[in-house]
């Protein structure tokens, strides 16, 4: 930046000027702190007796300090954790002048300890986790007990075996025992081989009892055997006992550790000098119970996170095993498990967490990647494993990107972290993302899940949209040839119509080649965007009409003169017909088409249009029916502009004009082309965009109410205090009820009718999904789904109609939870009791997500 | 997390340099925005394009989404000059804008996103002499996408220039002039009374309130961003 252009930054530049000395200035603590947190970051080999006799000077006086360094390294810096064992390491050894003062190791560990406790408190689980490796690193460094270090692990696996423990508290506490027992079961099973058998078995028996849910997540889908494990993912705890018993099998002694050792160059300790460190015991403490839910009244957004976890986790595979790390190989997994834990905890800055990927051979054991073509080869680098780093991490954050039912950060974020990677090293990073593109690609053909598409989809075009939109089309053209509404045609489609949102028509129709624009392969529309206001031809019917009103609405008449005047073209069309056209019909998409058509010519437009002529369309939209055409002549209007159709859906329900009941409704049924009643991406868009309004307003509602009775409480307690205070009693009414403020009411009021509509919309798409794949039992079978090359236009809508239904399901688990007896009643009643297989499965995919028995 | 790297959706050295409000305020009013501002956009990019990039960053399931787009535009001539406004219903949604979006391509350009203390009326408007933005007085590089520097813009460009053009050609001034988006859910039936109750104790009323002072500290309004 520079201080000098711009007369007006002049008023500021004082205050900047204070802001960087103010920055300049640390204090002894924070000077002992960055040590720490920046030792390695040149070459922690080389650092390591320069910083440890730095600390061995200065620790004494901050030990906090150095604790909460190395706190925040081990927490936030993973991929450093051996070299932060080996620093401690180093300073547990004894020197001449510390020999009187004891262990610094031990004081550091004792403040160490702290830290995690309180990381317990919070149930932080990666943190947790993080320090758990730190921990076994130790141990096998010799500085912890590999009793207190198993005593530690027990407390993790007694949490396994609770009563009802929930999913997303048993995989972390499994995931903190198992990644523990990979880096220091060498160490633990030399001490105690049949206590390191006992937590290997008891995490086992918690993964056969928790996966009962698990074929509602896979990412690839096959409907005739929901179980049957599928080439290409693997379940998370699935893999790690997969690794675990390998490691188990050799006592955990790998020919070349998985992990960096650092440590063992150090001379050994002599534990008569340097005792080992007993880590103190603990308990995992409990989960705080959620009472409230977030369909009930008062609840938190907080449930939802919660819920999240309640899944199994799936771990996607493109690779071969010599290309990537395999994440069910005990070399392979933490490699995954640490670009997983980086993309995690850098989500605040992607640039920084790009830079830290692409150096991440740094960090690894010598040989674990290819060392980059030109690179002096060091020392171990030309033997081991020698995957590729960057098909490594685009694999792992994709892997991400692919997590059911939801991601942990938004998919924008894993989207900008690759293009992030791709502007770091494009010859390296591009050719893994091209690779994993077609990878994804091919398994669309094989049961690929239609969320994960649509979140490849929305990748592949952001992802072009930031490099010039080059993409090798030219591979996928026989493809064109596929039915209609094939996975793979239904990607190009949307791919292209993505791409061209976020560009524009001529520019993508200049990166395809010539076959993708021939009319028979509908991959993109001949024409760019745009309305199509019917009523602008002459010769069409009521074209008058129209004219008549847009001149009204173009002159920004007032609202009640456009109310009138609609009124009186209705009387007239009402005379003037013979009682063969619906007149209200007719109307209702004049006016909308009209609004629509003076707002054209952008979102702002339209916004403009419509909040100024409100009361126009609330006097149209007088019943559901009413409502439903207003939808279609929207559709109607932006039938060559998909995007618009969103927004105008999404705004008619931000304004209060139609409910998102009526959203759905017309979805599922009143759209009137080739896939009415199926649901395929743009529809499912549509629905979500009713659901998640309906599900926003509410969690709204509710934290209204929250906030008002927490004011109104304290308001009541102060009042109280201040009563008892005043020792005059006469006037003091002592049993003063507790009646709601005006507010207040108001707030639960709107609480209650949001919630019933909340719930009404539920209802309303579980029932019409129910309706739409009733009579689907004939592409259910496992012959029909290898026929699939022979599956018809109508096959795969059917198809991708239960692919939307299983993500309905598993998407507002949470929210159909409070309703379920309810909802389930109503919808099933129809197929209660029914042994054909779409009734059965309909069934099945509900009581799943809702952890009720199948 | 962030001891170790700064995090992206901090705001910037950017700021409105004619907002009147104390830096105090400045940071308290940044650090509840819904709103951004993004520069560096090309003049022919479209409040679609915008829309659509930017919903991605959207939570509608917390009750957020885009709420509104305004438009930069030319003083003088009434055409995009290469910013905009983008309000969210949320701050989290304009945070996670910060972190993803800011510094990614829109329309092949880099864009930029900075947390805003707000849109008010004006603002819209280029600050330049000339009616644009004033880095665009100044600029001595060809920018295909911001008008060039001749009247050689390509011909592809130049019809899409056409259509821009004549699409604010009915550009308001004055109150009003920009849709509000849609406020949140109020209760439809019962009339006028329920509904006045029903919004003076949440945080609209602070907004407008906000407004007004700001209004009244700043008498000559005049256009956005130095």
């Amino acid at each position: 930046m520079s201080y000098n252009r711009g007369y007006g930054r002049r008023r500021n530049r004082d205050d900047d000027y204070d802001d960087r000395r103010r920055d300049v200035y640390e204090s002894p603590e924070e000077k002992i702190r960055s040590l720490i947190i920046k030792f390695g970051d040149a070459d922690a080999e080389q650092e390591l007796p320069q910083v440890a006799n730095q600390l061995r000077e200065r620790a004494l006086q901050s030990i906090p300090a150095v604790a909460e360094g190395f706190r925040i390294g081990v927490t936030e810096e993973p991929y450093k954790i051996p070299y932060y064992a080996a620093l401690l390491r180093s300073l547990h050894q004894p020197t001449e002048e510390s020999a009187s003062s004891g262990s610094i190791a031990k004081q550091i560990l004792d403040d160490f300890w702290k830290g995690f406790q309180s990381f317990l408190d919070k149930l932080a689980w990666r943190e947790i986790r993080l320090c758990l490796h730190f921990f076994t690193h130790l141990t096998v460094a010799q500085v912890i007990s590999p009793s207190s270090m198993l005593a530690l692990l027990q407390a993790f696996t007694a949490v396994l075996e609770e009563f009802g423990v929930s999913h997303g508290r048993g995989k972390h506490a499994a995931l903190c025992a198992s990644e523990a027992l990979m880096r220091a079961g060498r160490i633990l099973k030399q001490y105690s081989a049949p206590e390191v058998t006992t937590l290997i078995n008891i995490i086992q028996n918690y993964a056969d009892s928790a996966s009962s849910n698990k074929p509602l997540v896979a990412p690839i889908v096959l409907l005739h055997s929901p179980n049957k494990s599928v080439e290409g993912a693997d379940e998370l705890l699935d893999t790690v006992l997969i690794v675990l018993k390998a490691l188990d099998a050799v006592n955990f002694e790998e020919p070349t550790s998985a992990y960096l050792e650092p440590y063992l160059n150090l001379p050994p300790l002599d534990t008569t000098v340097s005792p080992y460190y007993d880590l103190p015991s603990v308990l995992v403490p409990p989960e705080a119970i959620e009472l409230e839910n977030i369909t009930g009244e008062g609840g938190e957004a907080g449930a939802q996170t919660q819920k999240k976890e309640e899944w199994p986790e799936y771990v996607i595979r493109l690779f071969d095993n010599d290309v990537t790390a395999d994440h069910t190989s005990p070399a392979g997994y933490p490699v995954r498990t640490l670009i997983s834990d980086i993309v995690d905890i850098f989500e605040v800055n992607r640039k920084e967490c790009a830079r830290l990927l692409l150096d991440l051979a740094k960090w690894t054991p010598p040989g674990t990647f290819k060392p980059r073509p030109g690179a002096p080869v060091q020392n171990g680098e030309e033997t081991g494993k020698l995957w590729q780093l960057e098909s490594c991490i685009i694999e792992t954050i994709l892997s991400k990107l692919c997590r059911l039912p939801d991601t942990v950060h938004k998919p924008m974020y894993y989207i900008s972290l690759i293009t992030e990677l791709c502007k770091g090293s494009p010859q390296t990073v591009g050719p893994a993302v091209g690779k994993s593109i077609r990878k994804l690609y091919g398994l669309l053909a094989d049961g690929f899940d239609v969320e994960v598409a649509r979140r490849f989809t929305e990748w592949f075009a952001t992802h072009m949209s930031n490099f010039g939109f080059q993409w090798v089309w030219k591979e996928w053209i026989p493809d064109l040839s596929l039915t209609s509404h094939h996975p793979k045609r239904n990607f190009i489609r949307r791919a292209i119509e993505t791409e061209i949102r976020l560009s524009y028509h001529d520019r993508i129709l200049k990166t395809l080649p010539e076959p993708f624009l021939a009319p028979e392969a509908d991959a993109l529309p001949e024409q760019a965007p745009g309305p199509e206001f019917d009523y602008d031809d002459p010769l069409r019917p009521h074209h008058d009409a129209a004219q008549s009103l847009l001149n009204l609405l173009r002159g920004r008449s007032k609202a009640d003169d456009v109310i009138a005047h609609i009124e009186t073209l209705k009387n007239n069309l009402v005379e003037s017909s013979d009682g063969d056209v619906n007149v209200d019909q007719v109307i209702r998409s004049i006016t909308m088409q009209s609004l629509l058509h003076i707002g054209s010519r952008s979102f702002s437009h339209f916004l403009n249009a419509i909040e100024r002529y409100l009361p126009v369309l609330r006097s149209i939209a007088t019943s559901a029916d009413a409502k439903a055409d207003i939808l279609m002549s929207a559709v109607e209007f932006w039938r060559r502009n998909r995007q618009m159709v969103g927004i105008v859906f999404d705004k008619l329900m931000q304004y209060q004009i139609v409910d998102p009941s009526d959203v759905v409704a017309w979805a599922f049924t009143a759209r009137g082309d080739a896939r009415a009643g199926t649901i395929d991406a743009f529809a499912w868009d549509l629905v979500k965009g009713a659901l998640d309004k309906a599900n926003g307003r509410v969690l709204i509602a509710k934290k209204k109410v929250a906030l008002l009775r927490k004011e109104e409480d304290d308001d009541r307690a102060r009042a109280k205090a201040h009563q008892n205070m005043e020792v005059d009693g006469d006037t003091a009414p002592e049993n003063q009820p507790s009646i709601d403020s005006p507010a207040l009411t108001t707030a639960l009021k709107a609480n209650a009718t949001l919630t019933r509509e909340q719930k009404a919309v539920l209802s309303r798409t579980l029932n019409e999904f129910v309706n739409a794949l009733s009579d689907s039992s004939s592409i259910l079978s496992e012959k029909s789904w290898h026929n699939r090359v022979n599956w018809e236009d109508a096959d795969w809508d059917l198809w991708e109609t239960w692919g939307w239904y299983r993500n309905f399901c598993r998407v507002y688990a949470p929210y159909l939870d409070s309703y379920s007896t309810a909802l389930s009643t109503v919808a099933f009643s129809k197929i209660e009791g029914s042994r054909d297989v779409a009734h059965v499965l309909l069934r099945n995919i509900w009581n799943i997500s809702l952890g009720q028995e199948p | 997390m962030a001891h170790v790297v700064s995090s992206l959706d901090q705001p910037s050295n950017y700021k409105d340099s004619q907002a009147r409000v104390d830096r105090q305020k400045q940071n308290d009013l940044l650090s509840k925005s819904s709103t951004l501002y993004i520069g560096n956009l090309s003049f022919f990019t479209t409040e679609e394009q915008i829309y659509e990039l930017f919903s991605k960053c959207g939570s509608p399931e917390e009750g957020g989404g885009v709420k509104r787009i305004i438009m930069g535009l030319d003083r003088n001539t009434r055409t995009p000059c290469g910013f905009c406004f983008v309000e969210y219903y949320t701050n989290a949604e304009a945070l996670a804008c910060m972190r993803y979006v800011s510094g990614t391509k829109l329309d092949e350009r880099v864009i930029r996103c900075d947390l805003d203390l707000g849109y008010k009326e004006g603002r819209q408007f280029g600050r330049g002499k000339s009616g644009g933005q004033v880095r665009d007085e100044h600029r001595q590089d060809y920018d295909a996408g911001r008008g060039g520097w001749g009247a050689q813009a390509q011909r592809m460009e130049m019809e899409r220039r056409r259509e821009v053009e004549e699409r604010y050609a009915d550009a308001q001034d004055g109150p009003g002039a920009v849709a509000g988006g849609g406020g949140d859910w109020k209760e439809a039936s019962g009339g006028d009374q329920t509904l006045k109750r029903g919004r003076s104790p949440d945080d609209e009323g602070d907004s407008s309130r906000a407004g007004h002072r700001m209004k009244a500290e700043d008498p000559d309004i005049e256009p956005e961003r130095m």
